[in-house]
């Protein structure tokens, strides 16, 4: 009896409560003890981090990286913006000024701020970027061993605010190191770091910061982390830019994409990191409050990184350059940017993501050239690029879409892309004959008799889009009379692109800063000393194992010449038409994310009408939009 | 049943257990050694994917995490080393997060799928068994021939179906629950009464989920049961003598009804450990199940045959207890 009394007694207690708690739903999915008109609440993209107490960032994938904390805590040398940046896109964060090189490229100095101090009062030196150095190199299981050591002969600090890298060999591009375009070398605390004995097992909880947040706190099971903004946040290198909106960052697991739109409905999630179109959709109809990069149709950010048909060049089938071309004729652009994305795709035919500064520097002055582009299939000359496409796209979606789609040529080009080849089964089918190919009962055979089968591999469910962006070039293809099947990876496609495992897969071998015109991001890694042999396994980022001498000659050339110099711009449009001409992967579109902004409580986010930084909030870069953020109301 | 009968029974019982323990240990070992991720390339790839490093350092960096990871020696010396560590029940590190050991991480996740599960599990077999039982003994009742077209319904429904519907009504149209993680943001792991309310409330939805799904197959399984044991001759016998309905329903037929029930919870309950993906999914919980979907994902064998060792073991023991105490419950199982 007693003990039944008991249980009520726990129940009358308990379940009073748990109603009180319920009732009040709303603030469950918040940050609790934190006013909500000081907090920003972003998603963090990497999900529920295993380790959730590890923060050190310079052992190799051992915790989070985007859990704010290079976002809000650490800092770097330099930083280049994919968009306009705050004041231009470079911006010289913990160095005065740009690296200076010496006149063959085999030192670099950086000159440093002074009165940059880590959180825990030690002043910022050049000290701190020698240990970050010394300390990688001398722990080869350490993040950025390997790059450094194979870079810097020596490094040394004359005075507490230059640093002075000899390198082991000419490389003019060797800041792009410790320039954060997604992310960068970042800079470790040596006070820290100099008294611990292993430092690649050595968790750095709590982490001192560099950058204006410190940690708050976190759960240890990894769904989310609280940073609060820095007293002393004048003395980061983020000072100068004003005092930051958000006093509070919350850094969240949100969880699967259909209750990331419900979190955001129900204004429990300030920033989506991506989310499908459909989803995108759901939100711009649904919530007044919700911004996205573009005020309407297409919403998402382009990053500049380019989705594309990647060949596998050292499978027999595709080493001749018209087969390539021919299976590029076969697809329907437009048809690929409505399955993937529905439409609200930024398309690009040449080998450059059409964001940032390349339409200016690369797709607009080359849409002559393309236009004049002709392609010999043997038969005839046909000139394949079609410079309407994008406005086609327009076009197609604007009976649904309505006023959303713009009517201005330059807008319709920002927002969908400018042209891209030209669908031609005719031109196909001849570049086909001419490499050899034949095509009996309506199905295309190899020059040795075989079926011409082609795999398409993709992630699955893993990166929707992508996958159905390849289904729709499978169904394409296959129409042709090409025995194309898609081959869903899933986890295994890092192993097997690294393999080489593979005909072709949706995937990018290109990414670029985006803000700059300098291409040797991604291209300096196409030089043919870094292609694999095959059943070897190949190094970032040639997937397509593509080697070709005048490509080598460009990348030599751009070694040759400084981040800045304009020859490098002449380069990047030789490689472009080169890449055109040999047509290594086929290119489709802009990753586009879909980063879902709620003003509800904070205003001041980047997007295309002002796009000082780029939104998508696990990028280094995202925390520009900090200081611009002022609170709503 | 003699002493020395059952200790042999037992004896040879735990030499089968052990046995399977270790044949499933050893399946989980291949399978996952035998899976086209490769740990290295997929560390490599997370940490490089957004970054600029050099075809060059990537190849050293490939050389040191090979090392690193213990991945370097042949198939045998890296099986007899598995070996030694299991039976120091050391899992090693993580290889997807690396250097924390395993059994960290697994000790870790385990408490919120055990106490997710074993509540919603008991909850279910609960309800399910009694108003099976009642369903089963009074077939005229109204109110239980709803439950028996509700438990029919409810049944089949896909259970992330079920689920998602939970959120949407829940966290959407009536938001009045949490909808995702195990407890509210910045507040403080403990035994503080603010914490364990929380922990309470987020455990709502999922567990509800799991016990609406859950209930419908008890319930039926346990009405199919007393149907069968309501038609006995003792019982018809116990009702001509005018024992009490209650007693015959609690004494004659649920207690005879009840024993592949408990085997079915037991069962259950052992199957714990293998986590609940989807509800830890779609309710963002956490527990053991997203933690071997990631596992599987980047490769980790470690982790995987750590999570997979937990749960063989889990159920094993379960099943060992079942076929131990079975001849002690049930005088009708005899012991060969």
């Amino acid at each position: 009896m007693s003990r039944t009394r008991a249980l009520l007694l726990v129940a009358c207690v308990l379940v009073p409560q748990l109603l009180v708690l319920a009732g009040s739903g709303h603030a469950q999915g918040i940050p609790q003890n934190i006013p909500r008109r000081e907090l920003l609440i972003l998603e963090n993209p990497e999900g529920t981090v295993k380790n959730a107490g590890w923060f050190n960032i310079w052992a190799i994938n051992a915790g989070s990286q985007s859990n704010g904390l290079q976002q809000a805590a650490l800092d770097t040398l330099w930083y280049i913006d994919p968009e306009s940046g705050l004041d231009g896109v470079w911006d010289n964060s913990l160095a005065a000024d740009k690296p200076q090189y010496n006149a063959d490229f085999t030192e670099m100095t950086a000159k440093l701020r002074k009165g940059i101090f880590w959180s825990d009062g030690v002043e910022f030196t050049a000290d701190d970027v020698v240990a970050t150095v010394t300390t990688q190199v001398k722990n080869p299981a350490m993040r950025f061993s390997a790059v450094l050591a194979s870079n810097v002969a020596s490094v040394t600090a004359p005075d507490p605010y230059t640093v002075v890298f000899k390198l082991k060999k000419p490389n003019s591009r060797f800041h792009a190191n410790f320039t954060v375009r997604w992310g960068a070398v970042w800079i470790l605390p040596k006070h820290v770091f100099e008294k611990v004995e292993d430092p690649a097992r050595f968790d750095f909880n709590k982490p001192v910061s560099l950058s204006a947040y410190v940690l708050s706190s976190y759960d240890p099971d990894g769904k989310w982390y609280i940073w609060q903004l820095r007293d002393d946040w004048q003395r980061s290198s983020l000072g100068r830019y004003g005092k930051p909106g958000p006093k509070y960052l919350a850094y969240v697991d949100p969880g699967p994409p259909d209750k990331r739109v419900i979190a955001q409905l129900n204004h429990e999630l300030d920033v989506v990191h991506d989310i499908a179109p459909e989803g995108m959709f759901a939100l711009a109809k649904q919530s007044k409050a919700t911004r996205a990069w573009f005020k309407g149709f297409p919403y998402g950010h382009p990053d500049p990184t380019l989705p594309a048909v990647i060949f596998n060049t050292q499978n027999e089938l595709f080493r001749n350059a018209d087969v390539r071309w021919a299976l590029a004729l076969l697809i329907d652009i437009k048809a690929v940017s409505m399955a993937a994305y529905r439409g609200a795709a930024t398309i690009s035919a040449i080998g450059v993501p059409p964001t940032g500064a390349h339409p200016a520097t690369y797709h607009q002055p080359m849409e002559a050239w393309l236009k004049e582009f002709e392609l010999d299939t043997g038969k005839r000359k046909i000139k394949p690029y079609d410079p309407t496409v994008g406005k086609q796209i327009a076009d197609m979606l604007r009976p649904s879409m309505g006023e959303q789609i713009p009517s201005d040529p330059a807008d319709i080009a920002r927002a969908f892309g400018m042209g891209w080849w030209k669908a031609d089964p005719q031109g196909a089918q001849e570049l086909l004959e001419k490499a050899g190919f034949t095509k009996r009962g309506g199905a295309w055979t190899t020059p040795d008799g075989k079926p011409f089968t082609v795999r398409v591999m993709v992630e699955g469910d893993l990166r929707p889009v992508m996958t159905r962006a390849g289904t729709m070039i499978v169904q394409q293809w296959k129409q042709a009379g090409i025995d194309a099947r898609i081959d869903v990876a899933q986890g295994t496609l890092p192993t097997r692109r690294a393999a080489g495992d593979f005909d072709t897969f949706i995937g990018w071998s290109v990414e670029t800063f985006g803000g700059h015109q300098d291409l040797s991001y991604f291209l300096d890694s196409w030089h043919s000393q870094f292609v694999a042999e095959p059943g070897k396994v190949q190094p970032l980022r040639n997937w397509q194992r593509w080697s070709n001498p005048a490509l080598d000659k460009i990348i030599e050339q751009t070694r040759t010449v400084g981040f800045d110099d304009p020859r490098s711009i002449e380069l990047g449009k030789d490689y472009v038409k080169l890449a055109v001409k040999e047509m290594p992967t086929i290119p489709l579109m802009a990753y586009n994310v879909f980063t879902a902004m709620d003003q509800t409580y904070w205003t001041g986010f980047p997007t295309s009408e002002n796009p000082y930084a780029n939104p998508v909030p696990n990028w280094g870069n995202s925390r520009y939009m900090f200081v611009k953020l002022k609170p709503a109301g | 049943m003699r002493k020395g009968r059952y200790l042999v029974y037992a004896i040879r019982r735990l030499a089968q257990f052990v046995l399977v323990v270790f044949i499933g240990v050893n399946l989980a070992y291949v399978i996952t050694h035998a899976t086209p991720i490769d740990p290295v390339e997929q560390s490599i790839s997370a940490v490089t994917s957004f970054g600029n490093t050099a075809p060059a350092a990537i190849e050293e960096m490939r050389r040191s995490l090979r090392e690193l990871y213990g991945l370097s020696g042949s198939p045998v010396e890296q099986y007899l080393v598995f070996w030694k560590r299991i039976l120091r029940a050391d899992f090693g590190p993580s290889l997807s997060a690396f250097p924390t050991p395993v059994s960290a991480l697994v000790a870790r996740a385990l408490p919120w799928t055990a106490g997710l599960l074993t509540v919603s599990t008991i909850i279910a077999w609960g309800l399910g068994t009694l108003l099976g039982g009642l369903a089963g003994y009074d077939r005229t009742n109204r109110g239980l021939k709803l439950m028996g077209v509700v438990a029919m319904g409810l049944h089949p429904i896909p259970y992330y179906i079920l689920a998602l519907l939970l959120l949407i009504v829940f966290g959407f149209l009536w938001p009045v629950l949490p909808i995702s993680g195990g407890s509210a943001m910045n507040l403080p792991q403990g035994l503080s009464v603010d914490f364990v309310l929380s922990v309470a409330l987020h455990a709502i939805l999922p567990a509800l989920s799991l016990i609406l799904i859950g209930v419908g197959s008890w319930f039926l399984g346990m009405r199919a049961l007393v149907s069968n044991v309501v038609t006995e001759d003792y019982v018809v016998y116990a009702e001509l003598a005018g024992v009490r309905p209650w007693r015959i329903l609690s004494s004659y037929v649920m207690r005879n009804a009840l024993v592949p029930q408990v085997t079915g919870l037991a069962i259950s309950l052992g199957g714990i450990f293998n986590g609940a993906v989807i509800t830890e999914k779609v309710f963002g919980y956490p527990g053991l199940g997203s933690l071997l979907v990631d596992a599987v994902y980047a490769g980790d064998y470690g982790l995987v045959l750590g999570v997979t060792t937990v749960s063989i073991l889990g159920v094993s023991i379960a099943v060992l207890a079942i076929d131990l105490l079975y001849p002690l419950l049930d005088p009708r199982v005899k012991v060969r």
